[in-house]
């Protein structure tokens, strides 16, 4: 009540909004800055290593979302797949209660052969306003945002009507601008800390 | 002989009528839980639909940690401000987990607020209708007031306070 003396209706309207888009602001980024991050096995890796392939896949992934899980299978096809038409793939777990120990067992137990790196203290997730698990970025040799959103429509691969993720890279290699640029899907939130 | 007879035969009809008064209640409580499937024009129905009460929609499913962690909260919440707002749970649950896991769930919660099971070839449209700038993320809970619009929205785990501070500012 007091803050309604001091505000125009007009100011109050907008406050009102700003306070809808801060609670949830499903966004991102135009450009991601260089970063470096460990994986499993201690090897550093930063995204200007990949800066000569045609594009870098950056999937935000869980060891413990039964979501994330059931797209194991798929992100390990389309990244055999992608890897050989040089597309990067990286995935990134930003979950604070998920130990490096864990990422790298929960690797080898789905058969998960693709980079995992470890974001310490989500501040990589923070910067791509990542949110939820499996959130996929792909971006350019600048690390501009090409594709944001969801690997593809429905949980179940029996479900599933657009290959989204596939799609869009295939695009890129194709030299064309992506269709649909960003999309989403549910998923679990990153536990940060 | 006959008195003994007798005696059983009104010990057997004890038990089967019993059998059916139990069978009965215990009907009644599965009927409680049922969760009834529905599709992105329903729930526009149930936003839109017109009452003197505020709006709450939690979106949560049984593979989601914090949506199990925060659910007893919102029982006691509909409970508590039953007159005041409407509570409206939705699950993004497969379907073919309903029974082995949505019911027994909701049974376990003694959820008595209105559950529904979201069934969509593209969660995108539900998202959207729901929130543009929410991606996806659950559990997240959206606060309608009594004229509809939509005035709060909670991503992730909530206490009780907090899903309290958003109502009161809607119901107050």
């Amino acid at each position: 009540m007091i803050l309604r003396k001091f505000l125009s209706p007009t100011a109050l309207v907008a406050v009102y909004f700003m306070s809808i888009a801060a609670s949830a602001n499903y966004s991102s980024p135009s450009k991601i800055e260089d970063f470096t991050l460990t994986d499993y096995n201690g090897n550093n890796h930063s995204l200007s290593d990949y800066k000569d392939l045609k594009a870098i896949v950056v999937i935000f992934i869980a060891t413990e979302c039964p979501i994330s899980n059931d797209y194991n299978s798929r992100m390990e096809k389309i990244f055999k797949e992608y890897s050989q038409k040089e597309i990067a793939f990286l995935g990134i777990n930003s979950n604070k209660a998920e130990s490096v120990e864990r990422i790298k067992e929960h690797a080898k137990e789905n058969g998960l052969t693709f980079t995992i790196l470890k974001d310490e203290k989500n501040i990589i997730a923070d910067k791509f306003e990542a949110s939820f698990t499996p959130e996929v970025y792909i971006l350019n040799s600048d690390f501009n945002i090409l594709y944001h959103g969801r690997i593809d429509n429905a949980r179940k691969v029996s479900e599933v009507v657009t290959k989204d993720l596939e799609n869009a890279l295939d695009e890129i290699l194709a030299g064309k601008e992506v269709t649909k640029k960003e999309n989403k899907a549910f998923g679990c939130t990153i536990k940060r800390i | 002989m006959m008195i003994y007879f007798l005696k059983f035969y009104a010990l057997v009809f004890c038990v089967i009528l019993f059998n059916g008064i139990i069978s009965n209640i215990f009907s009644q409580l599965k009927v409680e839980t049922q969760i009834e499937v529905i599709n992105i024009s329903d729930l526009e129905k149930i936003i839109n639909q017109n009452e003197d009460r505020a709006l709450l929609i939690n979106v949560w499913a049984t593979w989601c940690l914090p949506c199990r962690e925060e659910f007893p909260d919102l029982v006691k919440l509909a409970k508590v401000y039953d007159k005041n707002i409407r509570v409206v749970g939705i699950s993004v649950d497969d379907y073919d987990d309903l029974e082995s896991k949505g019911i027994p769930f909701l049974k376990q919660q003694n959820a008595e607020f209105e559950n529904y099971l979201l069934k969509v070839v593209d969660p995108e449209d539900f998202i959207n209708l729901l929130n543009k700038d929410w991606g996806g993320a659950i559990p997240a809970t959206f606060i309608y007031d009594k004229n509809r619009k939509q005035k709060e929205i909670l991503i992730g785990k909530q206490s009780y306070e907090l899903f309290e501070k958003a109502i009161k500012k809607v119901i107050d």
